[in-house]
């Protein structure tokens, strides 16, 4: 079978001892690439780009995909401990991780995320092995129309983001809304609220507003609470008493919203545009739909934290399938992995698998390995960084302060986004002291613009007519979706008969 | 004071005279700072990079190049630094479109007239792209079938040559259209794919897998000639819509350094574009190889800034 042969291939590759050095050596950076909070695997990828201009492409592009999907694994850890994001897909994992660390259960929290990234990323390579062509046939089926109802899907589940408090959360959302104006309007080029200032052409990006309103929000609330100076220190209750591996409990909590966030991150990774940080929004509000006990998301609930956790990591598989099989960028690493194919002196497109199997799969057999190894990277580092959170807390607060800001200078090297990211840490604060919502704030912050772009580029292309979301069958097949999920929502509402919350 | 202090102390010295060129040293004689405006990876970087590696192989430079990435802003940042270094010719970056859109976009003290101009070494060019099941088979079958309907032509954002191109065609040939712009190119590559826009703009390099595999057919190319790896592609000058404007990749200096510097680097480059790595350069990224020395290439700038402001006013996109 043509299937097998492929593999074998791929693994005659990918086994090579040079192979699995660039293999290690990839997934280990990606690891610190993915715990700095800000720099991310785009930056990191583009600053080793000169050094694989020597090598094979092959070794090469082992190397770079293992910092990009490694750092999907480093993300979440710093979301769990310490409540702030290491990359923009990890902010899902902040909802229900830290929570869980707060309760002293950050071992488990810890083990049951690696365990969720390494399902979703094997799954992933499983179904680009499997099924790459007909999801290739899917990507190009997307256009303007198509993303505009993805997107509005994603922006229904701002109902359960919201929360209890509904017009707290409303507000968030709004705010969230009119930061994401800021930039260039791209249909007519005219600049939105940018006051003539050139760092604001681009708009406000969401790495720093993230980082602020969840990471530097929560350390000034934790200051604001007096954990400096209440002797016991940690950041945590850490109970040695607890378990430090997750109970059968937590496995049987998961199933189900490992292979929904799987699935679901492996679909909207694949899609150009979307990716890794919807996804794992989009699953978390997901599994808070689904859930038979709602009130514990934002409390500590598993779910909530392996659905977004193997969303991202199999969105960064699926990713994947549209730069091998169309030679089209998804997201902003894979787009530096593009212009690295390019450097490399191959022509990406449809007939790359074709003309370089080597390459493609050994790319794809080197994922199973490097999954492999992050997955057994994570467990034996995890007792070190379950270490941290017995720091005190005046040791730890100043620290944190340091490497967010070092991280967000470093992405842009910008000033005006490190400020925001005080501004918005600040912003934070406030919110959580008097119960908004930071999460529906970012979720709109990254859904909007989106959202407002391709709603205008569809109907530019329709002259107006809404039709245009009917007319096209994928666009009419999501439309289809998205009501019976709102309504299904509806009815699940009824029948609990929840008691009127505010 | 040890001699080479002195010998720094006067090359100061003469760095702040600034437009006296009564150095006593000849030029170069210091480390050069290159001014890269983006970040690692992108475009313009990647042509630093080979512009440097290219001229430590041939030792073309005497002393130390040091590249820095100087992002922010869409290129205001790094070019607002070396623009800052009025005078001083160890400074040096690279342009990119950015150098003509930012200034129309933002209020930056320069413009891309403002600094002392090296050399244009190629120019981005432009393809209009159908979808395979498209009917036109050529620029003149879609012409006609854009009079007849208006069609959609997607591209990267609204203040960009992606806009000004087909501006210019149908212009010319007399038919409208809806300019769908976007913000990345996978996202324009897919609209394309999935039917929904009738035409895109794009650098060939990026759709040059989908024109081989078929997905794809180039109707017509902006440069001056089309690089010969996409065939047998006119250009839009060919068909009788001389296009004449395209973005920039060159070389430029801060403002008033001394002539001699600028001299220097104009014989400098036209030695650079000779060699064997430069041509190998232009043909990977399919740029289009438009050399243009000193004054005539300030002129190309301001031409262009000219032609882009207009179109752009008129379209209400800037002001």
């Amino acid at each position: 079978m043509d299937l097998f042969a492929n593999l074998l291939l791929g693994f005659s590759v990918a086994v090579s001892p040079l192979n699995l050095v660039y293999l290690f050596a990839g997934v280990m950076i990606g690891m610190v690439v993915g715990i700095i909070p800000g720099f991310g695997p785009s930056a990191a990828l583009a600053i080793l780009l000169p050094v694989t201009f020597g090598m094979n492409p092959a070794s090469a592009v082992i190397m770079l995909a293992a910092i990009y999907y490694g750092s999907q694994y480093g993300g979440t850890i710093t979301s769990i401990l310490l409540n702030t994001p290491g990359e923009s897909s990890s902010v899902a994992s902040t909802f229900d991780g830290y929570p869980l660390a707060q309760q002293g259960r950050a071992g488990p929290a810890l083990v049951m995320q690696a365990v969720a990234s390494f399902v979703g990323g094997t799954l992933g390579v499983v179904l680009i092995t499997l099924l790459a062509p007909p999801f290739a046939l899917l990507a190009r089926s997307f256009g303007p129309p198509e993303f505009f109802l993805l997107v509005v899907m994603g922006l229904s589940t701002l109902v359960v983001m919201i929360g209890g408090h509904w017009r707290l959360g409303l507000i968030s959302a709004l705010i969230g809304f009119a930061l994401g104006t800021v930039g260039v309007d791209l249909e007519t080029g005219n600049s939105r609220f940018t006051f003539g200032s050139a760092e604001l052409i681009g708009g406000i990006d969401f790495i720093p507003v993230a980082i602020g309103l969840f990471g530097l929000g929560e350390l000034y609330y934790a200051l604001y609470s007096g954990l400096h100076v209440s002797g016991s220190g940690g950041i945590v209750q850490y109970q040695k008493e607890r378990r430090f591996w997750p109970t059968r409990r937590d496995y049987a909590e998961s199933n189900g919203a490992l292979a929904r966030g799987s699935l679901l991150g492996f679909v909207v990774g694949v899609l150009p545009g979307a990716g890794a940080t919807v996804a794992s929004l989009m699953s978390y509000s997901i599994e808070k739909s689904v859930s038979r006990t709602p009130q514990k998301f934002g409390k500590g609930a598993m779910a909530g934290l392996v659905g977004p956790e193997s969303a991202n990591n199999a969105a960064s598989s699926g990713a994947m399938v549209p730069l091998l099989t169309l030679g089209i960028p998804g997201s902003a690493s894979t787009a530096v992995l593009l212009a690295a194919f390019v450097l490399w002196g191959l022509t990406p497109g449809p007939l790359l698998m074709a003309q370089k199997p080597e390459f493609a799969w050994g790319l794809i057999a080197s994922m199973y390995l490097g999954n492999m190894a992050l997955l057994a990277l994570n467990i034996f580092a995890i007792p070190l960084f379950v270490q941290m959170i017995k720091l005190p807390y005046r040791l730890l607060a100043p620290a944190v302060i340091l490497v967010c800001t070092i991280g967000t200078y470093s992405v842009n090297g910008s000033i005006v986004e490190t400020w925001l990211m005080f501004g918005a840490g600040l912003a934070g604060f406030f919110m959580k002291l008097h119960g908004f919502s930071p999460a529906a704030l970012v979720l709109a912050l990254v859904l909007g613009p989106l959202a407002e772009q391709s709603l205008r580029q569809s109907l530019t292309i329709s002259r107006g007519s809404l039709a245009i979301f009917v007319d096209r069958p994928v666009s009419l097949a999501i439309l289809c979706l998205t009501l019976a999920l709102v309504a299904a929502g509806i009815w699940a509402h009824l029948s609990r008969r929840a008691p009127p919350q505010d | 004071m040890t001699l080479s202090k002195w010998a720094a102390a006067l090359g100061l010295a003469a760095a702040a005279l600034a437009a006296a060129p009564a150095s006593a040293q000849p030029y170069p004689s210091k480390r050069l700072d290159w001014t890269i405006a983006f970040g690692p990876g992108g475009g313009n970087d990647i042509m630093s990079r080979t512009l440097i590696s290219i001229l430590e192989k041939y030792k073309l430079y005497p002393e130390n190049i040091v590249a820095e990435n100087r992002p922010g802003g869409s290129g205001a940042k790094g070019w607002g630094y070396v623009f800052a270094q009025k005078g001083n010719p160890y400074h040096i970056t690279s342009t990119s479109g950015s150098f003509i859109t930012t200034p129309l976009q933002a209020n930056t003290p320069w413009q891309p007239g403002s600094f002392t101009p090296v050399a244009l070494l190629a120019a981005d060019d432009m393809l209009l792209v159908v979808n395979k099941n498209s009917q036109a088979k050529t620029l003149q079958e879609f012409i006609a079938a854009a009079k007849a309907k208006p069609p959609s032509i997607g591209g990267i954002g609204a203040v960009n040559i992606d806009f000004i191109v087909p501006k210019l065609v149908s212009e010319k040939a007399g038919f409208t259209f809806s300019y769908v712009s976007f913000n990345k190119q996978g996202e324009l590559i897919t609209a394309l794919l999935s039917g929904a826009l009738d035409a895109a703009m794009s650098n060939p390099g990026e759709v040059l897998g989908l024109l081989q595999s078929g997905d794809m057919r180039a109707l017509a190319f902006s440069g001056k000639s089309t690089p010969a790896a996409l065939g047998k592609v006119p250009t839009f000058g060919e068909l009788g819509y001389e296009i004449g404007i395209s973005l920039p990749r060159g070389l430029v200096l801060p403002p008033d350094v001394p002539k001699e510097a600028q001299e220097w680097w104009i014989g400098t480059m036209k030695k650079v574009v000779a060699t064997p790595e430069w041509k190998a350069y232009i043909d990977k990224q399919l740029l289009t190889e438009h050399v243009l020395y000193g004054e005539e290439f300030r002129a190309f700038l301001q031409k262009t800034q000219g032609v882009f402001g207009d179109i752009l006013k008129k379209s209400g996109a800037i002001k």
